[in-house]
C-alpha cells in the first residue's frame, strides 16, 4: 500500500517537476558565477537586470520572429497587489520568475503560469526620503541568494527558494537623504551596488559587498575628497553635498575585468553657482577595477551640469568595426541628448552626436566635451531649453542587437523651462535649488525608438510614437525590437527596417523593460505595464 | 476662507480623514490655517518648490515622470485645510506621497496649504464689475455659449465642461479665453482631419490618439475610433473652433465672465 502511494506520488510530482524549465528536472537550478559569465549561452533565462554582463539587452531566442510576432497573445497576468507604478525588470532562472514590486518587495512565481511560490516583504519606515516614487526595479541572482535594494537604502540577500532573509545590511543612512532602487550586478563573488538620492545633497557611491556575508569589499566615491584628485572640480566644500548618485545598474567586462557605471546629477540640481568647476565624476562614465573598485577611466558627458542631466543609462557594451578595425566599445545614448560611442578599454571619446532635439550646446569638441550654447542656464523667470529635465532618453535601458549592429533607444524631443533659485543645504531635506516647467502639452512634441549606428552616430531609422515612451528597449534573434509606451501599448517593430509589426493595449503605463525567456521550448515575452506583470507567447 | 481644496490625489478625502483622526502631529481639533496671509502663501509656494515640486512639479500642474497628480485642477476633495495638513505631514500610506521631514514645523505645513490653496482661486478676492445672472442669460442666450459648453449637466459637448472653470482660470484668463480662444488650445479640442483610405475626409474633436488609433467626436457629437493602420492620413488641426466673442458688448462680456468666474465646486 505505502508502494502503491509512493508510485501514485511520484506520477502526480514528475510532470510538476519538469513543468519549470527547459529539460527535466526541477525549477531552479544554482546560479553560479560562470553561468552570469556565459548567460548569452542560455537563452531561455533572463539572469540579470538586462540580460547579459555587456548590457546588450539581446534575447538570442529566436522563436518569436518578424513574421510570426502577429501571433502573439497573453499566456497570464499578474497583478502586483500593492498599488504603485511598476518598474520592475524581472529575472527568470529556470522556470521560476523574479518579479520585484514597490515599495521594496519580492515575490518569486512559476514562469509558465504566473502563480506564486512565495513572497518577501521587506519592512520600511514611514518616514522615506525619496525623491521620485516608491520603485524597485529589480534583484540580482547569484548561487540560490537573491540581492535587493531597498528604499531605506539597504541591501537585503533573500533566498531564491524559499523567500527567507538570509542577511540585511544598512548601505547608508536613509534619514540623511539615501535610498535604493537599482537592482544589484554581480561580479564574480562581489554584490555591486549604487545609491540614490541626488536630489538629496548625498555624496554618491558605488560599493561591492561580499556575496555570501554581506560584508563590504570596497566602496568608490563618485565625488573626489580633499587631497583627491578631482576635488578642486567643487567650489569650496560643495563636494560634500554634490550629488552624483549610482542609481542604475551598469555593466561588466570580464576580459579587461572593468565595472561600469554612470553617475547621475551634481547636486543641487539647477543652481550651478554653488558649486562651480566640473563638478567630476558627476553625470559621468566610470570604469571601475573588477577586484578593488578603483577608478581606471572616467568619462564626463555633462561638465557642470545645471540641467539635472543623469548619466544614469545602461552602458551597453560591444565589440562593433570602427575605423577600419575592431574595437571593444561602450554606447550611451545620453539624457542630455548626445549618443556616444566611447573605447571602453581607455575612455576614449569617438562618436558623439544628438539623436534627439538639443539646444544647450553648439557641438561636442574632439574629446567630447559639450561646446555650450550661451545663455542657457535656468534663471528666476525661466529658460527654455532641449532637451527637458527628463532627457533626450532617461534610465530607460536601451538594446543593442548584434545581429542588426544597431543600438535602440527611447528618444523625446521636448523642451521646458529651467528655474534656478537659492536653497540651502539642509540634511535628508531636498537640495535641488530650483525645478522646470512644462512649456507646452506633451503632445505637441515628438518621440520616437530610434536605431542608431554605433560607428557613426547616424540614426538609420525612428519608430514614431505618440504622446511618448517611457519604457527601456529588448531586442532579439526573430529581429525584434519590443517597447512600451506611457499610454499603456506594448509593441514589436522590426530590428532591421524599423516596421511596426504587433502591438497589444496593455492599459497603463510601461514604465519597465521587456525580457524574453523559454520554458519547455516555449518562448515567452513579457512587459510590466501599471501594476501588472504582462507575459505573451505565441498562440496555438 | 477657501474650504474646498481640490488636491487631485486619490483617494485622498478619505486618508485624510484618517490622518487627522489619527495623526500625532495634526491638531486634534478642526482648525483653520493660521498661517493664511500673502506672505504665508508665497513662504509655501518656496518651500512647495523645494520639497514637493520634484514630484508635483515646481508649478505644481504634477509630472509627467513622476506620476504625480495636478495639484491645481480636478480630483478628489480634502475638503478642509487641516485635512491638507495631514496629507502635507504624513502622506498617504502605501503610496509615492510622502509626509514632509518631520524637522518641518507646523507652519511650515500650514504655509503649504496656503500656498496650495491659492491655486485654487479665491472669488473674494476679486471685484466684478459684471452681474452673474445676467451673465448666465448671455451664456444660454445670445452668446451661444451652452451650445456647446456643458455646465452642471446642461449643455454641449463640443468645448469643455465649465462647471468648474472658475477654479481654474482667473477673470483675466477667462477674458483671453474668451477674445482670442486661439491663445491656448489644450490638445483635447484640437481638431482632427482624417482621410479615410477611400478618400473620404471626416472631421471630428481630438478625444484622444495614440501611436496606433485616434478618437473624435464630430459635429453632430458622434463618436469615431480610427485605426492610423486603416486610414490614408489624420491631421492635427491646432486652431480653436470655439467663434470669438465679438458680438458681445462691452457689459455682456463684463456679465459673461462675472458668471463663467462663478462655476465652481463649493464645500
Amino acid at each position: 500500500m505505502q508502494r502503491l502511494a509512493f508510485v501514485i506520488a511520484l506520477i502526480i510530482a514528475l510532470p510538476l517537476a519538469i513543468s519549470g524549465q527547459e529539460g527535466e528536472g526541477p525549477s531552479l537550478t544554482p546560479v553560479t558565477w560562470e553561468r552570469l559569465l556565459n548567460a548569452a549561452d542560455e537563452p531561455e533565462n533572463w539572469l540579470m537586470y538586462n540580460g547579459t554582463l555587456d548590457s546588450q539587452r539581446f534575447s538570442g531566442l529566436d522563436q518569436i520572429h518578424n513574421r510570426n510576432v502577429g501571433n502573439l497573445e497573453l499566456k497570464w497576468a499578474y497583478q502586483i497587489p500593492e498599488i504603485d507604478r511598476a518598474e520592475t525588470v524581472p529575472l527568470v532562472v529556470d522556470g521560476v520568475m523574479f518579479v520585484t514590486e514597490a515599495p521594496s518587495n519580492v515575490v518569486a512565481l512559476d514562469a509558465t503560469t504566473g502563480r506564486q511560490y512565495w513572497r518577501y516583504e521587506h519592512e520600511l519606515p514611514d518616514d522615506l526620503r525619496i525623491c521620485c516614487g516608491r520603485n524597485n526595479r529589480g534583484v540580482a541572482i547569484l548561487g540560490e541568494t537573491l540581492y535587493m535594494s531597498t528604499l531605506d537604502a539597504k541591501l537585503a540577500a533573500i533566498d531564491a527558494r524559499s523567500g527567507n532573509l538570509v542577511w540585511v545590511k544598512e548601505v547608508a543612512p536613509y534619514e540623511s537623504g539615501y535610498s535604493k532602487t537599482a537592482a544589484p550586478l554581480i561580479v564574480k563573488d562581489q554584490v555591486v551596488t549604487g545609491i540614490a538620492g541626488g536630489e538629496f545633497g548625498i555624496r554618491g557611491f558605488l560599493d561591492s559587498y561580499d556575496a555570501t556575508t554581506g560584508d563590504l569589499n570596497w566602496r568608490t566615491n563618485t565625488i573626489p575628497g580633499p587631497d583627491e584628485p578631482g576635488n578642486q572640480t567643487w567650489a569650496g566644500e560643495s563636494w560634500r553635498t554634490g550629488g552624483s548618485p549610482t542609481w542604475i545598474t551598469g555593466s561588466y567586462d570580464p576580459d579587461l575585468d572593468l565595472v561600469y557605471w554612470g553617475t547621475g546629477n551634481p547636486g543641487p540640481d539647477w543652481n550651478g553657482d554653488v558649486r562651480l568647476g566640473d563638478n567630476l565624476y558627476s553625470d559621468s562614465a566610470l570604469a571601475l577595477n573588477g577586484v578593488t573598485g578603483n577608478l581606471e577611466w572616467y568619462f564626463q558627458f555633462t561638465p557642470h551640469d545645471i540641467h539635472d542631466w543623469d548619466a544614469i543609462q545602461v552602458p551597453i557594451l560591444a565589440d562593433i568595426r570602427y575605423g577600419g578595425e575592431m574595437r571593444k566599445v561602450m554606447m550611451w545614448a545620453n539624457r542630455n541628448a548626445f549618443y556616444y560611442t566611447l573605447d571602453r578599454e581607455t575612455g576614449e571619446f569617438l562618436v558623439g552626436k544628438p539623436y534627439a532635439r538639443q539646444t544647450w550646446a553648439e557641438r561636442l569638441d574632439e574629446n567630447g566635451r559639450p561646446i555650450r550654447v550661451p545663455n542657457m542656464e535656468p534663471s528666476p523667470e525661466g529658460t527654455l531649453v532641449s532637451p527637458t529635465i527628463g532627457g533626450g532618453t532617461n534610465w530607460w535601458s536601451p538594446a543593442f542587437s548584434p545581429r542588426t549592429g544597431l543600438f535602440y533607444v527611447n528618444a523625446f524631443d521636448g523642451e521646458q523651462l529651467f528655474f534656478i533659485r537659492d536653497e540651502d543645504y539642509v540634511e535628508g531635506e531636498q537640495y535641488t535649488g530650483g525645478g522646470g516647467e512644462n512649456a507646452g502639452p506633451i503632445d505637441n512634441y515628438h518621440s520616437a525608438i530610434r536605431a542608431i549606428d554605433p560607428a557613426t552616430g547616424d540614426v538609420r531609422w525612428e519608430y514614431p510614437i505618440a504622446p511618448r515612451s517611457t519604457s527601456g528597449l529588448l531586442t532579439t534573434a526573430g529581429d525584434l525590437v519590443f517597447g512600451g509606451t506611457v499610454d499603456g501599448y506594448f509593441f514589436a517593430v522590426d530590428a532591421v527596417s524599423g516596421q511596426e509589426l504587433w502591438h497589444v493595449a496593455v492599459g497603463a503605463r510601461v514604465h519597465s523593460a521587456p525580457l524574453s525567456y523559454s520554458v519547455n521550448g516555449e518562448q515567452f515575452v513579457t512587459i510590466a505595464a501599471g501594476n501588472v506583470v504582462f507575459t505573451f507567447g505565441l498562440g496555438d | 476662507m477657501r474650504k474646498a481644496l481640490l488636491i487631485g490625489l486619490v483617494q485622498t478625502a478619505l486618508v485624510a480623514a484618517m490622518v487627522v483622526t489619527g495623526g500625532t502631529t495634526a491638531p486634534a481639533s478642526a482648525q483653520e490655517n493660521p498661517y493664511d496671509t500673502t506672505v504665508d502663501r508665497t513662504m509655501g509656494q518656496r518651500i512647495f518648490r523645494a520639497q514637493c515640486g520634484r514630484c508635483h512639479g515646481r508649478d505644481a500642474k504634477g509630472n509627467d515622470e513622476t506620476g504625480a497628480p495636478d495639484l491645481t485642477s480636478g480630483g478628489l476633495e480634502a475638503n478642509t485645510d487641516q485635512a491638507l495638513f495631514g496629507v502635507i505631514r504624513e502622506g498617504i500610506p502605501n503610496t509615492a506621497m510622502i509626509g514632509i521631514s518631520p524637522r518641518a514645523s507646523d507652519q511650515t505645513v500650514w504655509q503649504i496649504v496656503s500656498y496650495i490653496n491659492a491655486l485654487n482661486l479665491d472669488p473674494s478676492d476679486y471685484d466684478l464689475p459684471g452681474d452673474v445672472n445676467r451673465g448666465r442669460q448671455v451664456f444660454s442666450g445670445k452668446g451661444n455659449c451652452a451650445n456647446c459648453h456643458m455646465v452642471e449637466g446642461e449643455g454641449g459637448r463640443l468645448g469643455p465642461d465649465l462647471s468648474t472653470v472658475g477654479s481654474r482660470l482667473d477673470p483675466d484668463q477667462l477674458r483671453i479665453a474668451l477674445t482670442d480662444p486661439n491663445e491656448e488650445v489644450a490638445p483635447r479640442w484640437w481638431t482632427m482631419r482624417i482621410t479615410r483610405a477611400d478618400g473620404s475626409v471626416l472631421e471630428g474633436l481630438r478625444m484622444n490618439e495614440d501611436t496606433f488609433t485616434v478618437r473624435i467626436m464630430d459635429a453632430d457629437e458622434n463618436l469615431w475610433n480610427f485605426l492610423k493602420s486603416e486610414i490614408r492620413s489624420s491631421e492635427r488641426i491646432k486652431t480653436s473652433t470655439m467663434p470669438t466673442a465679438d458680438g458681445l458688448t462691452a457689459g455682456e462680456m463684463d456679465d459673461l465672465i462675472a458668471y463663467v468666474f462663478s462655476l465652481r465646486r463649493e464645500s
